[in-house]
């Protein structure tokens, strides 16, 4: 057993650091408040190869694995929770299926500009009244020649502003609840496709979280991806990666915040000593490094056993669960080490605790979480 | 052209330094390791010539150290270099600068590189010792602290920087050695697609004692922190007092008033 990264993730992971404190650590306060992801640093982005970074080279990827991946969005949520999304949702959401379910000719029709940030992804399955129950959506499609024809709406659809690629979840028949459900690949672009609103949140505040009107929207037959009836069991395989990405989010959010309250501790003097040397403070900065440690092991465990081709359903609920729990506490903690200042928006470490709750809701509620888990720890 | 690119990894230089045992250097466990800063800035300048010649010059990267200075070697790969020729020596931390460069001589000198790049400096040790002695030692026309690279025809154009804010220009026919300054440029990232391609080039091993000639000729005796500083003066009494003490002071330990 060994516990140490590779040499060549070293290099991954200071590569990325490097990148992530020149160049989105100073703007992520921006990002925030802009409620927007520069479209440079998008580009940058993709340039580095964020965005395909555990897709096959043939397609434009960086034919890394999984654990690069987790490692990415780990080191870029450390600094802007914002730009890790992005990349966990465009990458496990949109890229993943694509790769694992699509044909070749879909793979190199679509995934070359996905992989390289040429256009962004996105998964279109939450409806307002099919959320942790995906089984129950009723946008619906049907046959019509070469062509299916789609209507419904979905709701936070996360990167869905950019109007790039998605894989859209649709019904034949509602009654058949998730039997009934297949998946498409979308150009967004497509007439009958039209934005409601993008939605104004508490944290991730630079992505866009898009809900859709689908109005006779038309998708060529060759878009449908894996065969028709099955799109549940790709919804449910897609969530697994998936969540190894958020996973990796938190866990670079939590760290992020952790760095900042270690340093202020070792600053901040009161009653003529560092508030480092209160074991007030000690015991939390304790009790945070131990839930990001725990966290750490469980996500890079997902990411090992996915490269291992190995069942990581549990391991994927356990990390999520633990890790976006991990980065609500750790970053409400980093607030109250900060006192009084870590309220004000300068110090950041507020925006990270804003930034940290969504994380123990998409890609699952961490009460489905504890559903996958208990059902297979009792068969 | 053959190019060589000399470079060394060095802790992370925010992290907390504490002697070693031997009192000969830092402790080196619980460190992060990085490139050397101005190595960084040779490695891109070389990469930038590469692209300049249209890829036809070969980009050699070398670095002596143990296992671990192959990540460092890994991401000069990354950055454009086509091979590289790590040195192991899991005790290079207790060699002096004339030992470094003879390593790197012995290395160099029947591979026939046309010009070498290193930084000007380690941002650990500090010597700023070990390019000129290299280029001394192979008999190569050399500049020091480049902030401005150009290349024609043979001729290397280089701005240096001096003392005091002024620059100076120099010109040096190859083969040559230049050793690269913070301003020359900027260091490329490394991207996710040309890591995964840096694992395909060639990292030679060579075991140190095949090129190690020389005994130290500066080895380092001791290696201790500076002296805790104390808590300052608090100078106490009236106004007049005060300012008389002041002066006294000022006058006695500084120049600013005579």
């Amino acid at each position: 057993m060994n516990f140490e990264l590779s040499q060549d993730h070293k290099v991954l992971q200071d590569a990325v650091r490097d990148f992530v404190n020149k160049e989105i650590k100073p703007i992520a306060a921006q990002i925030d408040e802009e409620h927007h992801i520069p479209d440079a640093l998008v580009a940058k982005m993709g340039e580095m190869g964020f965005l395909g970074s555990y897709l096959p080279e043939e397609y434009g990827g960086a034919g890394m694995d999984m654990l690069s991946y987790a490692i990415v969005i780990e080191e870029v949520s450390k600094a802007c929770g914002s730009s890790g999304v992005l990349i966990s949702a465009h990458t496990s959401l949109a890229c993943g299926p694509i790769d694992t379910f699509g044909t070749e000719e879909q793979k190199k029709k679509w995934l070359p500009d996905l992989n390289t940030g040429r256009k962004i992804g996105c998964i279109l399955l939450t409806e307002p009244d099919a959320g942790s129950d995906a089984g129950a959506i009723t946008t619906t499609y049907r046959k019509e020649g070469n062509e299916y024809i789609v209507n419904g709406s979905k709701i936070f659809i996360t990167n869905g502003g950019y109007l790039g690629t998605g894989v859209l979840f649709a019904t034949s028949d509602k009654t058949l609840k998730h039997k009934g459900v297949s998946a498409f690949i979308i150009d967004l672009k497509t007439p009958g496709v039209s934005i409601l609103k993008n939605e104004n949140k508490m944290g991730i505040r630079g992505t866009y979280t898009t809900a859709f009107a689908l109005d006779d929207v038309r998708i060529p037959a060759e878009n449908l991806l894996g065969q028709e009836g099955k799109g549940f069991n790709i919804a449910m395989d897609t969530l697994n990666g998936g969540r190894v990405g958020i996973a990796s989010q938190a866990l670079g959010i939590a760290e992020g915040a952790f760095e900042r309250a270690l340093a202020y501790s070792k600053e901040r003097k009161q009653f003529g000593k560092t508030i480092s040397e209160l074991q007030a403070i000690q015991f939390k900065l304790a009790d945070m490094y131990a839930r990001i440690e725990t966290s750490k092991l469980i996500t890079y465990k997902a990411a090992w056993m996915k490269d291992a081709h190995l069942n990581y359903m549990v391991e994927s609920a356990l990390c999520k669960m633990l890790a976006s729990e991990t980065a609500t506490y750790v970053t409400k903690e980093a607030i109250q080490i900060h006192g009084g200042y870590g309220f004000i928006c300068d110090y950041e470490v507020e925006r990270m605790y804003r930034d940290a709750k969504i994380t123990e809701i998409y890609e699952g509620t961490n009460e489905v979480q504890r559903v996958v888990i208990s059902k297979a720890l009792l068969g | 052209m053959k190019i060589l690119v000399c470079i060394k990894q060095v802790p992370d230089m925010e992290s907390r330094f504490k002697p070693a045992a031997d009192g000969l250097w830092f402790e080196e466990t619980d460190l992060a390791w990085r490139m050397n800063e101005y190595d960084e800035y040779a490695v891109e300048q070389a990469v930038q010539l590469k692209e300049q010649l249209g890829s036809e010059p070969e980009l050699t990267i070398l670095s002596i150290g143990p296992d671990r200075v192959v990540e460092a070697i890994k991401k000069a790969l990354a950055m454009g270099a086509d091979k590289a020729a790590h040195i192991q020596d899991s005790a290079s931390h207790h060699k002096d600068p004339w030992q470094i460069a003879s390593i790197i001589a012995a290395y160099a000198k029947d591979n026939g590189f046309d010009l070498i790049l290193t930084g000007m400096q380690s941002q650990d040790r500090g010597s700023a010792q070990v390019g000129v002695l290299v280029a001394e030692l192979l008999g190569l026309s050399c500049a020091t602290t480049l902030i401005g690279f150009s290349y024609d025809d043979g001729i290397v154009s280089a701005k240096r920087e001096l003392e005091g804010g002024l620059k100076g220009l120099v010109t040096l026919q190859l083969p040559a050695l230049v050793t690269c300054q913070l301003g020359l440029n900027v260091p490329r990232y490394p991207t996710l697609p040309n890591i995964m391609k840096a694992k395909k080039k060639e990292i030679q091993a060579i075991p140190v004692a095949t090129l190690l000639s020389e005994q130290a000729s500066a080895p380092t005796t001791g290696f201790y922190p500076p002296a805790r500083k104390g808590g300052g003066i608090v100078l106490e009494g009236d106004v007049a007092d005060l300012a008389q003490k002041l002066v006294a002071i000022l006058k006695e330990k500084t120049t600013v008033v005579r």
